[in-house]
């Protein structure tokens, strides 16, 4: 079994990169910052890698809408390297503003590159929320980053102005016919649209899903945020179990180190 | 692109390459114009193609719903039903077809979002107003346009603009005057905004550089003088008006007006600091100037965690064997009165380049945010004129540090807000940043000579011309129509140019590095190179558009630029790191070793001065300040309902639980905070101070904390410094920081100094200096901002209240060992460490919320305050200590109150360790604001041994955690219970509705 290596990817306003490229070396890859510039140079090829990541930020200052203008880059520039990484089943994971690029680049929900069915828009409280969201995940997905456990309260940070996922009914079904919901917010173990548990107004509670193929996994929030008992807010009252969010590294890495 | 060039007209369309090595995108137009280019063009060019794209959300719009809340609650407009908002786009050059492209590829969003082109998108309104930027201010987002479109393949795309639609539908009526009511105080700020009242032909900005003029001064008398200074808005005095002239006199010739600008900017006293460097002379006896007391008293501490102190553009203490932490707090309060948002954008952009721009370069990791504003419901009358609404103001103050920490992604992560009516006429924005930086790279880089001076970051308009010498001027009924010192900041072009700086840091291309801020080039080349001398080819600066006048050039501060003195062998290197992260980098020249600043504009001169007359040539002021010790008696009496009481002073502003605003902080990012604002079994509990720990693989980690209270300073700016001190420095050591690992910033706010004032302010450094010599803990960086006043029209002045903000930070060894303020177990010992002063209530929120004036303050002995807080960082070592928060605003009762919310848990207390001394009411001890005391939950054994670690502090026994839903106060005499869940509700509400969450 060897070390995967991961691509972070950077660009204008990237701002999750390193705490990202900390929580997979801390699940057992290898990482490195790569440029988009540098993709598009040929300086660096993304067929040398085995995970991409997508972290979070502002790409581009969040500029016509979040994740858009990277989205808009990635599918005009880099489409080809990306259909290849994707047809390898090597494992994209996008969060936050990641998730928003995968979101507008058609890679989530159906693995689709440029072909945009759903959405991340403006929180339904009009506002930008940081706080921590209570999860629980499904068993049906063969998501490759789904930790192990089902069911399972997940504690995670949220930071976003723009995570209201949002798609028409029919597509809603769709994806809900082929279990691609991974996270949902939940309170009291169970899915929730009430503010605050529900941070955004998801339809359906959804918090993260992935393609059909389990190889591409987008989230709202930040798994990166929680690799450390001391990032809860809540140790000192005991109440805590195990660093939530490492697990959807461990989970990756230990997929890409079998390919 | 074609660059027309026919007969007698020039024009001039350059464009540069895109950093990107593939492509070649014309993101950075330049456009040269001589005569009436727009009568000669061919006509292609004559009427340039603007489409307009209208985008609409189609599954809600959160922004047109806050704002139709914000009408109805703020302005009580209520006909008003429904706020529809659609975002404009303006494409010039492109055809029908290629805006339908970009509409649906790019600017719409196909599954949220609808669009039109060049025809309406919302019909049937009662009004529509449409909101852009003036021209000439910097749209972040156009960059973006340019960019994606060229991703398309649209590279006929020139220029491209942003604004927004607001459609109002209205049940009933809505006025003219109304209307504009709306568009003033919620939709425009004129400062950088305006309402579209015709479509534009083209949104290329353009214009001719201006001349290098020279200003007759020689022969000017005093009067003559005078009024030069104001006519250039100089802010100069007389007698330094006159060293100037007899400067030149003896120079024998006049000077150029860059050579005033520099003169006037660095002599200003937001660059010069001339009161904080003068002779003084308080009440007829001679003190040594106030700058220069702070720092002897700092070096007296002998503090082995200093690694850098008053020199650089932040101060450096040790974290651990190979880093620093850097700390620079900030304050941004005259460009925050006249356009709140972009006033605290750019606050927040400037207090992080001094951070970028310490020593070689250091890392942001973190950043604080302290405002005092008026009260939100004050009545409109009693706004002077030319104010803006302290609501609007808190709403866009918070929006504009939200909009600039987030996407640069350094977590805001502890702050306050106070609440003052006088602060109506100027608010008081104070932001922190803190940073990461090795050791090697800590101390102030000097220049060598030949070294090149490189601009790195963004290009340079005419937004923020004059910023400096602005700042250090009064606020007068004008001040608003002052336009050009404010403007949009862009976090993005921060954050690559700190991405790329750090890149270069490392590689070791970077012998000195400061940010270009107040004064623009002129401050930021004239300080580097003040030993050695600089040269400057002022037209390699990359221009935002043509048409600045060398001096603009020169004393501009246009945002997220940065100044680097590269070697020469370094140059391509660092040239070529930039370019990797998008970051433009141009040699502007290159330091002499002449000792002259040497300013050229295409060859002409522009500024030839010796770096000897700029910097020492200011003669050192004397400044006489009177003060007369106030001793107030006693305070009259009052005896209140004690449990409404409770809810007054939870509820009140200074009280109150400030979450809605520190949700829209993202205080996660970077993955490095360990002790967030809010804690607790609802995470609703507020902290005492934040802890983060910035490296993952080391369990060190970074307190940082303040203090701060304008109320009492007003009253008595000896004791309200020293409390601001015990505050900051309670709330670390209330987290479990340790006293001896902490370092100290001022932020000196303080009416225009004249000698009342200039004698508080010789008080408040007073306090400062004997808190330094009793504690042993450092000043190590500050500031001072001496012009908290604001002028009526008739000529009489309001004195904003003077505010010492005291910042605290220093690293901890393991982060595991902080505490947090909710209580955590049923049955614990409630203690309370400290010695309240129980005579002084006066400027507490008790007795103000009682229209209980003035009064005597609490009196903090430094002495004293040097012991409990030994004590106490000690005592909180101990594993039997399970929460701890410090007393401050609201005294115990809201200390218990917090700590109830937190744990959600009960607490009963015994009342007779709170003494009345004064007539007010038999809670009014309980609601006692000593600062630098502790409310300490433990288990019950500590109480065993609480003395060894205690030996001189007091401490007392104050009561009991419950299993329950109340706080339950008693004595022989009295026993209240006060329901938490209504208590907290009282806590939580102020501030919800003035955010509407």
């Amino acid at each position: 079994m060897r070390m995967p290596h991961v691509c972070i990817l950077r660009t204008d306003g990237t701002n999750c990169d390193e705490e990202t490229a900390t929580a997979f070396q801390m699940a057992g890859a290898v990482t490195s910052f790569v440029h988009v510039n540098e993709l598009r140079s040929r300086d660096k090829c993304l067929a040398d890698f085995q995970i991409l990541a997508l972290s979070g930020g502002f790409s581009y200052g969040d500029d016509v809408a979040s994740g858009q203008i990277l989205a808009n880059e990635l599918v005009s520039n880099l489409g080809d390297d990306i259909q290849r990484f994707v047809e390898a089943s090597k494992p994209i994971l996008g969060i936050c503003n990641g998730f928003q690029v995968l979101i507008r680049t058609g890679l989530l929900p159906f693995g689709q590159l440029g072909k945009v069915c759903a959405t991340l828009t403006n929180n339904e409280s009009g506002r930008f929320e940081c706080r921590w969201v209570k999860m629980v995940t499904e068993n049906e997905p063969g998501c490759v980053f789904r930790p192990f456990l089902i069911w399972e309260a997940i504690n995670l940070p949220v930071a976003h102005g723009e995570g209201r996922f949002f798609a028409e009914p029919a597509t809603l079904e769709e994806i809900e016919r082929q279990n691609l919901v991974v996270l949902r917010y939940s309170h009291e173990g169970e899915p929730t649209m009430e503010f605050p548990y529900n941070p955004n107004g998801s339809v359906n509670s959804i918090a993260g899903i992935c393609d059909p193929s389990g190889c591409i996994f987008g989230m709202m929030p930040h798994p990166e945020r929680f690799t450390r008992k001391v990032h809860f807010p809540n140790w000192r009252r005991g109440d805590f179990n195990k660093p939530d969010g490492l697990q959807f590294f461990a989970s990756a890495v230990n997929y890409a180190a079998q390919l | 692109m074609p660059s027309p060039q026919t007969g007698k007209v020039k024009v001039v369309l350059l464009y540069k390459t895109c950093e990107n090595h593939l492509e070649q995108l014309p993101r950075f137009w330049l456009l040269l114009v001589h005569h009436n280019w727009a009568a000669i063009l061919p006509t292609s060019r004559r009427n340039p193609v603007i489409q307009v794209v209208r985008v609409q959300g189609k599954i809600g719009d959160p922004r047109g719903e806050d704002l139709a809340a914000e009408i109805r609650s703020t302005l009580g407009i209520v006909s008003v039903e429904q706020v529809r908002t659609v975002k404009v786009y303006r494409l010039e050059n492109v055809s029908v077809e290629q805006a339908d492209t970009l509409a649906h590829q790019l600017l719409a969003d196909p599954i949220s979002q609808s669009y039109s082109l060049n025809q309406p998108t919302v019909i049937g309104a009662f009004a529509v107003r449409e909101v852009a930027y003036k021209p000439g201010v910097m749209n972040p987002e156009v960059a973006s346009i340019l960019k994606s479109a060229a991703d398309l393949g649209i590279t006929e795309l020139v220029a491209a603009d942003t604004s927004y639609e607001y459609h109002f539908f209205v049940n009933g009526s809505l006025d003219a005057n109304q209307l504009k009511t709306i568009v003033s105080r919620l939709l425009v700020n004129k400062t950088v905004q305006r309402v579209l009242e015709s479509e534009p032909t083209t949104l290329l900005i353009g214009g001719q550089a201006g001349p290098i003029r020279t200003i007759a001064i020689r022969e000017l008398d005093d009067l003559a003088l005078i009024a030069l200074s104001a006519a250039m808005q100089l802010h100069l005095n007389l007698e330094e008006m006159r060293v100037i002239q007899e400067y030149f006199r003896d120079l024998g010739r006049d000077p150029r007006d860059a050579e005033l600008e520099t003169l006037a900017q660095t002599w200003s006293e937001h660059c010069g600091h001339k009161t904080f460097k003068a002779k003084l002379v308080v009440n007829g006896v001679s003190k040594p100037p106030l700058m220069s007391r702070l720092k002897a008293a700092s070096m007296a501490c002998e503090s082995p965690i200093v690694l850098s102190s008053f020199v650089d553009n932040s101060g450096v203490i040790r974290f651990d064997e190979k880093f620093g932490i850097a700390g620079k707090v900030e304050t941004h309060n005259s460009p925050s009165a006249i356009e709140p948002r972009g006033g605290a954008m750019t606050g927040s952009g400037g207090v992080f380049r001094d951070v970028m721009g310490t020593g070689r370069g250091a890392r942001v990791i973190a950043s604080t945010d302290i405002f005092c504003f008026a009260p939100p419901d004050l009545p409109d009358d009693e706004l002077p004129k030319g104010c803006l609404h302290p609501r609007y103001l808190l709403r866009q103050v918070v929006g504009g540090v939200r909009d600039y920490g987030n996407p640069m992604g350094v977590p805001t992560l502890n702050g306050s807000v106070h609440f003052h009516s006088d602060f109506r006429a100027k608010p008081t924005v104070i932001v922190g940043a803190y940073g990461l930086i090795p050791i090697e790279d800590c101390q102030k880089g000097e220049p060598q000579i030949g070294d090149l001076i490189v601009t790195v970051g963004g290009k340079t308009g005419r937004d923020g011309v004059h910023g400096a010498t602005f700042s250090s001027g009064e606020m007068t009924p004008d001040t608003i129509e002052n336009a050009s010192v404010v403007q949009i900041g862009n976090p993005i072009e921060e954050k690559r140019t700190s991405d790329a700086l750090i890149n270069c840091r490392d590689a070791g291309l970077i012998r000195a590095v400061t940010d270009c801020g107040a004064g623009g080039f002129s401050s930021a080349i004239g300080e580097m190179g003040s030993t050695i001398g600089a040269r400057v080819n002022l037209e390699e600066a990359p221009l935002k558009y043509s048409g600045l006048a060398p001096w603009e050039i020169w004393v501009s501060e246009s945002q997220e630029r940065m100044v680097v003195a590269v070697p020469p062998e370094s140059l391509a290197k660092f040239l070529r790191t930039c370019k990797g992260f998008n970051v433009e980098a141009t040699t502007l020249g290159a330091f002499t070793g002449d000792g002259q600043l040497l300013v050229t504009y295409n060859g002409e001169v522009a500024c030839d001065l010796p770096m000897s007359f700029l910097h020492d040539g200011l003669p050192q002021r004397t400044m006489k300040a009177t003060w007369i010790d106030r001793e107030v008696s006693s305070i009259g009496s009052i005896s209140p309902d004690p449990v409404t009481a409770y809810h007054r002073v939870m509820a009140h502003l200074d009280v109150a639980s400030k979450e809605p605003i520190v949700r829209m902080y993202d205080h996660s990012v970077q993955g490095s905070m360990v002790l967030p604002p809010f804690v607790g079994v609802f995470q609703d509990g507020p902290t005492d101070a934040a802890v983060l720990q910035p490296l993952p693989n080391s369990s060190r980690g970074i307190v940082i904390s303040h203090g701060l209270n304008p109320v009492l300073d007003r009253i008595h700016p000896y004791w309200g410094s020293v409390w601001a001190i015990a505050e900051a420095l309670s709330n670390y050591v209330a987290v479990g920081g340790y006293l001896t690992q902490a370092a100290l910033i001022d932020n000196f706010i303080w009416p225009f100094p004249d000698e009342e004032s200039l004698g508080e302010l010789d008080q408040a450094v007073d306090a400062c200096v004997d808190i330094m010599r009793e504690l042993r803990t450092p000043f190590v960086s500050g500031k001072d901002s001496l012009s908290s006043t604001y002028r009526y029209p008739d000529g009489s002045v309001l004195k904003i209240p003077p505010v010492l903000c005291v910042s605290a930070f220093g690293s901890i060894d393991n982060v595991e060992r902080t505490k947090t303020s909710d209580f955590k177990k049923v049955g614990s010992a409630i203690i309370l460490v400290g010695r309240p002063d129980f005579w002084g209530m006066g400027g507490s929120v008790y007795s103000r919320v009682h229209n209980v004036q003035n009064g005597r303050v609490p009196r903090i002995h430094p002495s004293e305050l040097a012991i409990t807080l030994r004590e106490t960082t000690r005592l909180l070592l101990s594993s039997d200590v399970l929460a701890c928060h410090d007393v401050s605003e609201g005294g115990v009762g809201a200390t218990i109150a917090e700590m109830c919310f937190g744990g959600n848990l009960g607490a009963v207390i015994d009342l007779s360790r709170f003494e009345n001394k004064l007539d007010l009411g038999p809670l009014s001890g309980f609601f006692n604001e000593t600062a630098g005391c502790f409310v300490v939950e433990a288990r019950q054994d500590l109480l065993g041994y609480i003395s060894d670690y205690l030996t001189e502090t007091p401490w007392s026994l104050i009561g009991i955690t419950q299993h329950s839903d109340e706080i339950v106060v008693e004595d022989k005499s009295i026993h209240l219970s006060v329901s938490l869940s209504s208590l907290k509700n009282s806590w939580q509400q102020p501030v919800k509705e003035v955010f509407h969450s």
